[in-house]
């Protein structure tokens, strides 16, 4: 109804800043903040824990009716503040708008002047967010 | 050879590594991922080309001109890096694909040979994944015994505990000349020769420690010596296997195929002799051309010369590190090559690698394929800055004024 989706939100907001550096900090300041936040300790298990990234993430999930909702948190504050990013961009959404979503979609973020999706992880989250999605049973 | 009449030309070497020209975020290049894998000088990049415009052809198979040129100049990489390592013969040089190939071969062939279930096999806490795996798969599927020698603190094996461990079941140690996170350089001579008494054959990982000083398989008396060409200023692809000759001789073929044949039909096959049994397939012969022009420039620098370099600037980088709140410099061995792991309190390692790069300051943050020895330092990750011919105090410099600002960043 008008209002914008978390995935638009970010992307905007990380367009409007034009230096990588400055969209370094942003994404910094966006994982100390986030990392202010509860995130239990029951989550971090070793099943929710993301391999193949350079820091821990845990990425959670749960589904609502017939959407798909993310939660992650990293001990490093980049990594934190994209799980941040990736997680309630593609929260809120159906399993069929969750698997079309690919590698061009991340891109708009334009984080890969920092280091490439896939070495910042995003790929590999967008990825589980995916695999959780296909294999999780329907609600009732 | 501790001191060397002309110290380097640091300006000189600069010029003669092309990467150089980068910029970097709009900056110069502060390359201190050396240990990762080094930047390529001019010669060895001329030499690969020039064996791709003039000497080209597969090797050994050939009676044409462009093979005869390639197979001599293949061999002729092979003596080079036999003399290079004091090797008795080039016949001890087995190319293979980098050092983890090496080791793996070791482990296959030998391993699965000369060792029965049961056999021992020492490694240490200090071991890079790729002389770690090898001998992990071989316990699981041939049934030896690993067992794993402690580091100190400070990087140091003392080898008293070694010797605890070694046994007449003791068929075999495995262990690096130098750590990749520590710097450390090991005791492989004292080694070698507790090894021996045991009646058990050294594999040494020299990798690391190859890259910084002068090595003489020999003068250590190493079972196996392996090391990779990408960190020693070579090419990717090519990794090099120094087995003594009577080992090599008395070992099965690693992989079958071309090249490493004598006779084959579908009721028998016999094989090579060393090296070549070892080298399946079309080698990576252009790569060995491009290590052994490495070699050559290295050796026209002077190692000894180069030691003395890296050695004043890890010097420099730990009073300049240790001078910055929170910083914390792992390894402390005596004998330290110029690898400079640190972490910084209430920093994780990989923001601080990240911010470091955005100043144009290349780094290493992780596990660095050590997982149990960052288990046993008690840390997740260390950021790793490293060092190599062409760096410079400059370098040095740029990395302690980043990693300053960096901390006021992220604290
Ligand atoms: C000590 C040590 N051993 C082995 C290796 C493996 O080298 P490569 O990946 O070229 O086989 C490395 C490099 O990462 C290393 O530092």
């Amino acid at each position: 109804m008008g209002t914008r989706t978390a995935y638009e939100t970010h992307v905007s907001a990380l367009d409007v800043i034009d230096d990588d550096d400055a969209r370094l900090r942003s994404i910094i300041e966006l994982g100390r903040r986030r990392q202010s936040e509860p995130f239990p300790a029951a989550w971090k298990t070793d099943a929710n824990l993301l391999h193949g990234c350079m820091a821990k993430v845990w990425i959670v999930h749960a589904v609502e009716g017939d959407r798909h909702v993310f939660h992650g948190r990293s001990d490093a504050l980049v990594v934190n503040g994209i799980a941040a990013i990736m997680t309630e961009s593609f929260s809120g959404l159906t399993r069929a708008e969750l698997l079309s979503r690919t590698l061009d979609d991340v891109r708009r973020f334009r984080l890969g002047a920092l280091a490439t999706e896939r070495q910042l992880g995003m790929m590999a989250m967008l990825k589980r967010f995916q695999k959780l999605a296909a294999t999780s049973q329907p609600e009732n | 050879m501790a001191s060397h009449a002309e110290p380097l030309d640091v300006a000189r070497v600069r010029d003669d590594f092309p990467f150089l020209d980068e910029m970097v975020h709009g900056r110069p290049p502060v390359y201190l991922d050396t240990a990762a894998s080094a930047q390529k000088p001019r010669a060895v990049i001329a030499a690969i080309r020039d064996a791709y415009e003039h000497g080209y052809g597969n090797v050994h198979r050939a009676v044409h001109h462009f093979g005869h040129r390639a197979t001599e100049a293949y061999e002729t990489a092979r003596n080079d890096i036999a003399l290079f390592i004091n090797a008795q013969s080039a016949d001890e040089i087995v190319f293979t694909r980098n050092a983890t190939e090496a080791i793996n071969l070791v482990a296959a062939s030998y391993g699965r040979s000369a060792l029965r279930a049961g056999d021992e096999v020492v490694v240490t806490e200090m071991e890079h994944h790729a002389n770690i795996v090898p001998w992990l798969m071989l316990r699981d599927r041939h049934g030896i015994v690993l067992r794993v020698a402690p580091v100190d603190d400070r990087g140091i094996i003392h080898i008293e505990n070694l010797a605890a461990l070694l046994s007449d079941r003791t068929r075999l140690v495995a262990v690096t000349h130098c750590s990749n996170v520590l710097g450390a350089v090991t005791p492989v001579r004292d080694i070698v020769r507790l090894a021996h008494d045991h009646g058990a054959v050294v594999l040494v990982d020299g990798s690391q420690a190859i890259v910084h000083q002068a090595v003489d398989v020999r003068d250590l008396d190493a079972d196996f010596y392996v090391f990779t060409g990408h960190k020693l200023y070579g090419p990717t692809g090519v990794g090099v296997l120094f087995g003594k000759g009577n080992l090599l001789a008395a070992m099965p073929p690693y992989q079958g195929g071309g090249e490493m044949i004598e006779r084959v039909s579908f009721d028998m096959v016999t094989f090579k002799d060393p090296p070549h049994r070892f080298e399946a397939g079309t080698p990576p012969f252009v790569q060995a051309i491009g290590l052994a022009a490495a070699l050559r420039y290295l050796t026209a620098i002077g190692i000894g010369r180069i030691a003395d370099h890296e050695r004043s600037l890890l010097t420099h980088a730990t009073a300049a590190l240790e001078d910055i709140d929170g910083v914390r410099i792992l390894g402390s061995a005596p004998e330290k090559a110029p690898i400079l792991s640190f972490t910084m309190d209430g920093v994780h390692p990989l923001d601080l690698a990240v911010v470091l790069d955005r100043a144009g300051v290349a780094v290493r943050a992780g596990q660095h394929c050590a997982e149990p020895l960052m288990r046993r330092l008690g840390i997740d990750g260390a950021v790793r800055a490293s060092i190599g011919v062409y760096t410079n105090r400059a370098d040095i410099d740029a990395l302690a004024a980043a990693v300053r600002r960096a901390r006021k960043v992220l604290i």
